[in-house]
């Protein structure tokens, strides 16, 4: 069992890991607002599931609610002829 | 391989390649379908990481959250809330 | 040093400094690189499962985003 739990662990870590750096990297890269904030959701999803993984279930609950909100508010800015 | 970890795998496997996808695609509106097929992965990975009943819940959360959000970059980008003025 | 610290440390030392030098200097292209040290500094406080403080946190950063799009607006509306 505890073989299967570090297995499971390991894949997440690697994945998301991953997942996280690579939608930084392409958010800071990028020069065009939309896919500034369409690499951005790369970078939220790879972060919950850390959340997850530590067992804050109400935490992760609360925060998956809250990050859309924050860049609807981005997108109240952006405007089509500005790209 | 209990079946749960060979779920999770399938998930992390499709949300690998759905953020190569999002990341090599040049057409800004042909992204939002692969950013889609990335929060539907990252949320069935929500789901099976811990056997816990709330975690249904976060997974559902997440969702919501995500849909709304592409959905909303998608209707802004095609200037469908700008027309009138 | 478990993971979600060093990549919260990660995170927040480059997300400031591509916050600091954005790569075309408008107001939006700084906010939304802001982001990234917010999601890092969540990551930190995550390694220390502080859960209270992960909440506030998670409030406050969508909070401090709103005022910052009303400066934004208020700031291309005079000019």
């Amino acid at each position: 069992m505890q073989e299967d739990w570090t297995a499971v662990n390991d894949i997440v870590v690697t994945v998301f890991g991953a997942l996280v750096l690579a939608g930084a990297l392409l958010t800071v890269v990028e020069r065009d607002p939309y896919r500034k904030l369409i690499s951005l959701g790369i970078m939220i999803g790879g972060a919950i599931p850390f959340i997850v993984d530590r067992g804050l279930l109400d935490v992760a609950i609360a925060v998956a609610l809250i990050a859309p909100l924050s860049t609807l508010f981005i997108l109240m800015v952006c405007r089509k002829g500005e790209q | 391989m209990n079946p749960q970890d060979t779920a999770l795998a399938a998930c992390a496997v499709i949300a690998v390649y759905a953020a190569i996808r999002v990341a090599l695609e040049p057409d800004t509106l042909r992204k939002l379908p692969f950013l889609n097929v990335l929060s539907f992965a990252v949320a069935g990975s929500i789901a099976l990481i811990l056997p816990h009943p709330l975690s249904l819940v976060a997974a559902a959360a997440y969702f919501v959250g995500t849909t709304l959000e592409s959905n909303a970059i998608a209707s802004t980008y095609a200037g469908g809330l700008d027309r009138r003025e | 040093m478990n993971p979600e610290f060093i990549l919260g440390l990660v995170l927040l030392l480059g997300g400031t400094i591509a916050s600091a030098f954005p790569v075309p200097r408008t107001y939006l292209n700084r906010l939304i690189n802001l982001e990234i040290p917010a999601w890092g500094l969540l990551l930190l406080m995550l390694s220390y499962n502080e859960a209270l403080a992960l909440l506030t946190f998670g409030g406050v950063s969508a909070l401090s985003v709103y005022i910052f799009i009303r400066v934004i607006q208020k700031k291309e509306a005079s000019g």
